[in-house]
């Protein structure tokens, strides 16, 4: 919600320097601890899963192969214990850790699209075009965001595709709105009236001049709109409406659930999946949190 | 989590003193309010046309003949599946049932659940109560426990109670509400090692205690604890991070001087001329958390197993049961535009710059 | 006037914290008052046994239109019954104390008992039970729940009160399993209910108490809360020895099983085998498992066809080919499921009808069983043309395509999850590639019915009378051409199968009828289109320092108790002392409970203490 109120002081009366801009970001980023701790965890997670078929063979999340104890404590070959099939549920968060991820990037991939497209049409168009979109965008807001969820996936049907949709059309409203209003500030600058005079089209102008301003910001969004993402993953997936076939952590959490996990105290099967999820929330908004700081130095001290 | 409205900036003590308008004024202000209060109500009932229209779209696009899944696992004869499948006003065409179907929701006909047979706006009430309970008595101790930890630690930025607030709250904020609630449930109400069972593990009062009196309302209470700790545990941040952001707004400010030069304590200083000016923005958070907050409890709920409409919500997931989902669909998100409606108007109310507009 | 400014957003924030008040206020008053009214009939005193009610809940108390078992176990309680049935399946008295068929089995005479009476007085007779069969017959509404346990009646009728007079269009040999507890027809006051046969569709039937007759009353209900009841110590069949039946409803069976852990249950039934296993063996709780008439089976679509013959659906050809069920069934590591899935609280599946029902246990024939063997089942495909490809996933040689069957599980089934996983690797093993299709009810019973599918999870019970499972192997059950009408359960038809059902269904010889059943799950043993996998136990918890008696029958060798009846648990659980438990660890929380209270009506005081303060601190 803090991003709402973020705007990006940039110089006004000439075209900001990429190279270095960059540069200052960068440096003023190794300063900030937080940042740092939430990069080097997406780092470590984001190694850990895409490396997962290095290090483990699909034969040991196969129930048919696999031959550990059921639901058995954390053990020597067992660190963090077993599930109910006796597959090693270290593994499991691991792999586990591939489609959470891969769904939380799809969903805020086709959020970051569907605001950006929406939020620069509406800064660029002022006319009625703009304001239409500017009510459609109020009209979504309005909307309860994880009932709406809910009823789209519940009616595309029980999926991994159908929840990453429901999170994309449920979630691209912060977006839109926040490229809108920095869409505005960026063609009120001088240099995109020079830019007309010397016959940039509304293409060029949206695409060459206010996208590459607009850009920052949209990836601060972006990284914290992730997090929300996978957290909507494993709602609507403890909801039913995931595949419960595939490793996720919400899978992961439903299973347990729904499997008596918690009469059995079988800590061991619920912590994991939620501690990872922890974590990789935490990293995704300690990182978001850290450039919005940097970009928009008004919001102050603190985390 | 996102929130609907910019958070605005914090009241701005300088233009105070328009509260002393003239006659005239005033009433160019009562109707320049009107005027306002006018495009957002019209606003609201666009949106609530909108829900509409989404909502049928949604429901009438699902293929699945339901009569097959109420009949599964029952002796049914074809004669009856025919009844049935009239009886639900499933043989009509989709455009007699998109006129019925807004017809009745504006007379508050949300049609028949299918799983339950009865009418869908008789099972929001008879839930409804106990999802406010739950959700009101979570909204007043999220409130009082946000801004007070807003304030202090907004007042002391930077210090230890601000640090640890900030960390609990990220914390907080990075997990999934059922998760955070099915280890609550495992901790206090199961009982882990030395902890014992605390609190009941669900529902919403134990039926074999007298259902009148002050015992019942402990019971309910007790009751109450865990799933209104969780959701508490999850909103209270959304307070605490407006209340800080804008009491460190508040610091620099020359009043805060001034009324530090009159000797004033800090204590006084902060909870007389800071708080009350930097409560504006949260006002407008904690209304639209209001509608928010129904929705927030469907997992709890499920998890606790507390008989309201987020349960029934569930409930209807699993089927799907078409006209419950789509009943309580509508029901939520009429709340939450009726909130955001008040959120406007208070906040209009409130913030003197918007009302001099 | 920063101060004024701030008065009003403190009155609004007070508005808001109010209105939160508001929102909890209320609502904790109208749930104590409007439970006041109730507390009159459901007195406090007595013993009461506290049993979890059936996690499905109750859709309506309507017992015409009501098809959940929560529902349906409460109408066993409240609402009499011509028969009974004892938890071997074989029917007793009830309501009627006696009967006699004609010489051409189509005319059923019933002695009803004398002097009984609904619990408002009035008496129970024969015209009470011949008005309800006549309702169900003549109100499509009526009929919704239960019209096809009457579709074979002709007339039913009560010349004097004591006598029922029941005829058929055909002979019927489960007349007696008609109208039973739980599963048949509950019979209801002629008296109350003739004032809403015009609009039964709306009539919740909410007025507590609830007339009735039957071992308990129903005194309150509470939709997703609870249901409350009273003995009614007169019962015919024996009184049940507690004071007071309360039903919970709990979400979860790990909610049910927290509160009988800490003392605030007596009674959970169904738990998982997760649960039984960590539940055992602890102080003061008894977890028994017992007999238990259900399974759980993949069908196999043999190529689904409407009743005129017409192929229907996008079900793979393959599986029309018996060499490929056989190969799949051959496949399956039915043992392996019983222990890893269900803990070894079953057994690996094989004839159609559960054997917890004696009278219908079959099992193969030495020789014929398809036990696992994946070689057996690699040299099975190979002989029948199914070669391997360069990926290992055969190829059929009639359509040349790769052999991948779908397999639709219900989403919110944990069970289906588990097994599917298992399945998906067997038949990977075999070269059957498997795409595992998660679904809602709604759409898995959408995709069945048109022919949608390759491999479905499928699960029945049954009461001891089996013809509905029977009946939905046979071509009636078929869709029609238009795709309306069919109830089939995979699309199996045989006429031969056929043939044998009608004479089943007309054996008054229990012997005989055993044995033709026999040849029918013969039949469907060699078809494979269910492909039975496993029956589980019934595992159930009870806390032993609250009740006694509440299991009926005696275990056999491995601990297995004999299938279980609640109607007739409840009825027999008796108090194991004097008074209820009262749980010492949640004192803390009625602590809590309470300061809780307080802490909420004495921050609504503050607030509203603060708003008056505000002026005079100016």
């Amino acid at each position: 919600m803090s991003t709402s109120t973020l705007t990006i002081s940039a110089p006004d009366t000439s075209h900001p320097t990429r190279g270095g801009a960059l540069l200052r970001f960068l440096r003023a980023f190794v300063k900030r601890p937080a940042g740092l701790a939430g990069l080097a965890i997406l780092v470590c997670v984001a190694v850990l899963a895409l490396a997962a078929p290095l290090y483990m063979g699909q034969n040991d999340l196969d129930v048919t192969k696999v031959s550990g104890p059921l639901l058995a404590p954390p053990s020597g070959g067992y660190p963090l214990g077993t599930d109910q099939a006796g597959r090693s549920i270290l593994l499991l968060v691991l792999w586990g850790a591939r489609s959470s991820l891969a769904i939380g990037a799809i969903a805020t991939l086709l959020t970051v699209l569907l605001g950006s497209s929406v939020g620069l049409l509406a800064g660029h168009y002022q006319g009625w075009i703009g304001k239409g979109l500017m009510h459609l965008t109020d009209w979504f807001i309005a909307l309860p965001s994880l009932p709406l969820a809910i009823s789209l996936a519940a009616v595309l049907g029980q999926g991994s595709t159908s929840i990453t949709i429901a999170i994309a059309v449920t979630s691209w409203t912060g977006t839109a709105r926040l490229v809108r209003a920095q869409t505005l500030a960026v063609e009120a600058r001088p240099y995109i009236e020079r830019a007309r005079a010397l016959g940039a089209g509304n293409l060029q102008v949206m695409l060459r001049h206010v996208l590459p301003n607009v850009a920052p910001l949209i990836m601060v969004s972006s990284t914290l709109t992730v997090a929300s993402a996978i957290l909507s993953e494993t709602t609507l997936t403890f909801l039913g409406l995931g595949d419960p076939t595939s490793v996720s952590w919400g899978s992961m959490l439903d299973a347990a659930f729904a499997g008596g996990a918690m009469t059995a105290g079988a800590w061991w099967y619920l912590l994991p999946p939620g501690v990872a999820i922890l974590i990789v929330v935490l990293g995704f908004t300690l990182t978001g949190r850290a450039v919005e700081h940097i970009l928009n130095p008004r919001m102050g001290v603190g985390t | 989590m996102s929130l609907a409205t910019d958070p605005p900036a914090a009241a701005d003590p300088a233009t105070g003193a328009r509260n002393h308008d003239s006659a005239p004024r005033a009433a160019a202000a009562r109707s320049a309010f009107l005027h306002y209060l006018g495009s957002k109500l019209l606003a609201a009932l666009v949106s609530f046309a909108i829900t509409l229209l989404i909502g049928f779209v949604l429901f009438q696009l699902m293929p699945a003949d339901p009569v097959q899944t109420l009949t599964r696992g029952h002796p049914t004869s074809y004669a009856q599946m025919v009844h049935l499948r009239h009886q639900l006003g499933l043989d009509q065409p989709v455009w007699r049932r998109f006129v019925t179907f807004v017809a009745n929701t504006l007379q508050g006909k949300l049609g028949d659940s299918w799983q339950f047979q009865q009418p869908v706006s008789g099972l929001i009430a008879a839930r409804l109560w106990p999802t406010l309970l739950l959700t009101g008595a979570s909204t007043v101790l999220s409130i009082v426990v946000g801004l007070w930890l807003g304030v202090r630690s907004g007042w002391r930025h930077g210090g230890l109670l601000d640090k640890v607030t900030s960390s609990v709250a990220l914390t907080f904020w990075s997990v999934p509400t059922f998760w955070l609630g099915m280890i609550l449930l495992i901790v206090f109400s199961v009982g882990l090692g030395p902890i014992p069972a605390l609190f009941p593990a669900g529902g919403m009062s134990d039926p074999s205690l007298p259902q009148t009196g002050f015992t019942h309302i402990v019971d309910v209470a007790r009751h109450l604890v865990l799933p209104a700790a969780t959701l508490v545990l999850v909103v209270f941040a959304q307070y605490t991070t407006i209340m800080r952001s804008s009491i460190i707004d508040e610091l620099g400010s020359p009043y805060l001087l001034t009324a530090r030069a009159k000797g004033l304590t800090d204590a006084l200083v902060r909870r007389r001329h800071a708080v009350p000016n930097a409560l504006l923005p949260s006002v407008t958070v904690i209304f639209l958390q209001l509608g928010g907050l129904v929705t927030g409890a469907i997992t709890v709920e499920t998890v606790f197993s507390w008989p309201g409409l987020g349960y029934l919500t569930y409930q209807a997931l699993q089927v799907p049961d078409l006209p419950l989902l789509q009943g309580t669909f509508i029901f939520f998100s009429a709340s939450v535009i009726l909130m955001n409606l008040l959120a406007d108007v208070a906040y209009r109310f409130l913030d003197p710059r918007v009302r001099a507009q | 006037m920063v101060v004024r400014e701030s008065r009003r957003i403190r009155a609004v924030l007070a508005a808001a914290c109010v209105s939160g008040l508001l929102l909890a206020g209320p609502a904790a008053l109208i749930t104590a008052t409007s439970a006041a009214a109730d507390s009159s009939t459901s007195a406090t005193s007595g013993t009461t046994l506290r049993a979890a009610m059936d996690s499905s809940g109750v859709d309506t108390l309507n017992p015409f239109l009501a098809y959940f078992d929560g529902a349906l176990g409460i109408f066993g309680d409240v609402y009499p019954a011509l028969n009974s049935v004892s938890a071997d399946g074989t029917s007793g008295p009830y309501l009627a104390s006696s009967w006699t068929t004609s010489a051409d089995k189509l005319t059923w005479t019933f002695k009803i008992r004398s002097g009984l009476t609904w619990s408002d007085g009035q008496p129970l007779t024969a015209e009470d039970a011949a008005w309800t069969f006549n309702l169900i017959m003549t109100n499509s509404t009526a009929a919704t729940a239960n019209g096809s346990l009457v579709s074979n009646f002709a007339s039913v009728s009560a010349p004097d009160a004591t006598t029922l007079v029941i005829t058929t269009k055909v002979p019927q040999a489960n007349m007696l399993s008609v109208s039973v507890p739980v599963t048949g027809i509950p019979i209801v006051p002629k008296h109350i209910w003739e004032q809403h046969t015009g609009d039964l569709k709306n009539f919740k039937n909410d007025s507590y108490p609830l007339v009735g007759y039957g071992p308990w009353q129903l005194t309150d209900y509470k939709p997703d809360q609870y249901a409350k009841l009273d003995a009614n110590k007169t019962f015919v069949l024996g009184a049940p020895k507690f004071d007071h039946l309360i039903e919970p409803v709990y979400k979860t069976q790990d909610a049910a099983v927290a509160a009988l852990r800490s003392g605030q249950l007596d009674f959970v039934s169904t738990i998982n085998p997760t649960q039984y296993q960590a539940l055992r063996g602890q102080q003061n709780l008894d977890s028994f498992d017992a007999a238990y008439h259900h399974w759980v089976a993949v069908e196999m679509n043999p190529g689904a066809k409407t009743r005129s013959g017409k192929a229907i659906g996008t079900g793979n050809p393959a599986l029309a080919d018996p060499a490929v069920r056989t190969a799949i069934a051959l496949a399956t590591d039915k043992k392996t499921l019983v222990t890893k899935v269900i803990n070894g609280l079953g057994e690996p599946g094989a004839g159609y009808l559960p054997p917890a029902w004696k009278q219908w246990a079959w099992t193969p024939p030495a020789g014929e069983a398809l036990d696992y063997d994946p070689a057996k089942a690699n040299a099975t495909l190979d002989t029948a043309g199914y070669t391997k490809g360069s990926d290992g996933i055969r190829i059929d040689p009639k359509t040349h395509k790769p052999l991948e069957l779908r397999l639709g599980i219900h989403s919110d089934s944990a069970r289906d999850t588990a097994i599917s996983t298992y399945m998906s690797g067997w038949l990977a093993a075999v070269g059957i590639k498997v795409d595992i299709q998660s679904l809602s009810m709604s759409k898995l019973n959408d995709n069945l019915a048109k022919g949608d599918w390759d491999l479905l999870m499928d699960s029945w019970s049954t009461g001891a009378d089996p013809t509905y499972l029977l009946g939905i192997q046979t071509c009636a059950t078929l869709p029609m051409d238009d795709g309306t009408g069919g109830n089939t359960d995979a699309f199996y038809c045989n006429p031969e199968f056929d043939k044998l059902f009608q004479q089943q269904q007309t054996a008054f010889d229990p012997a005989q009828r055993s044995q033709i059943v026999g040849q029918m799950q013969d039949i469907l043993y060699k078809a494979n289109s269910d492909l039975i996998l496993y029956y589980d136990n019934q595992l159930n918890v009870v806390r032993t320092d609250t009740v006694k008696n509440l299991a009926a029958g005696t275990a056999d060798a491995n601990g297995m108790l004999p299938a279980q009846a609640l109607f007739w648990d409840y009825i027999n659980a008796a108090p194991a002392k004097a008074a209820g438990s009262s749980s010492s660890s949640g004192a803390v929380g009625w602590g809590v409970g309470a300061a809780a209270v307080v802490l909420l009506a004495a921050g609504g005081l503050v607030i509203r203490r603060r708003r008056s303060n505000s002026d005079e601190r100016e």
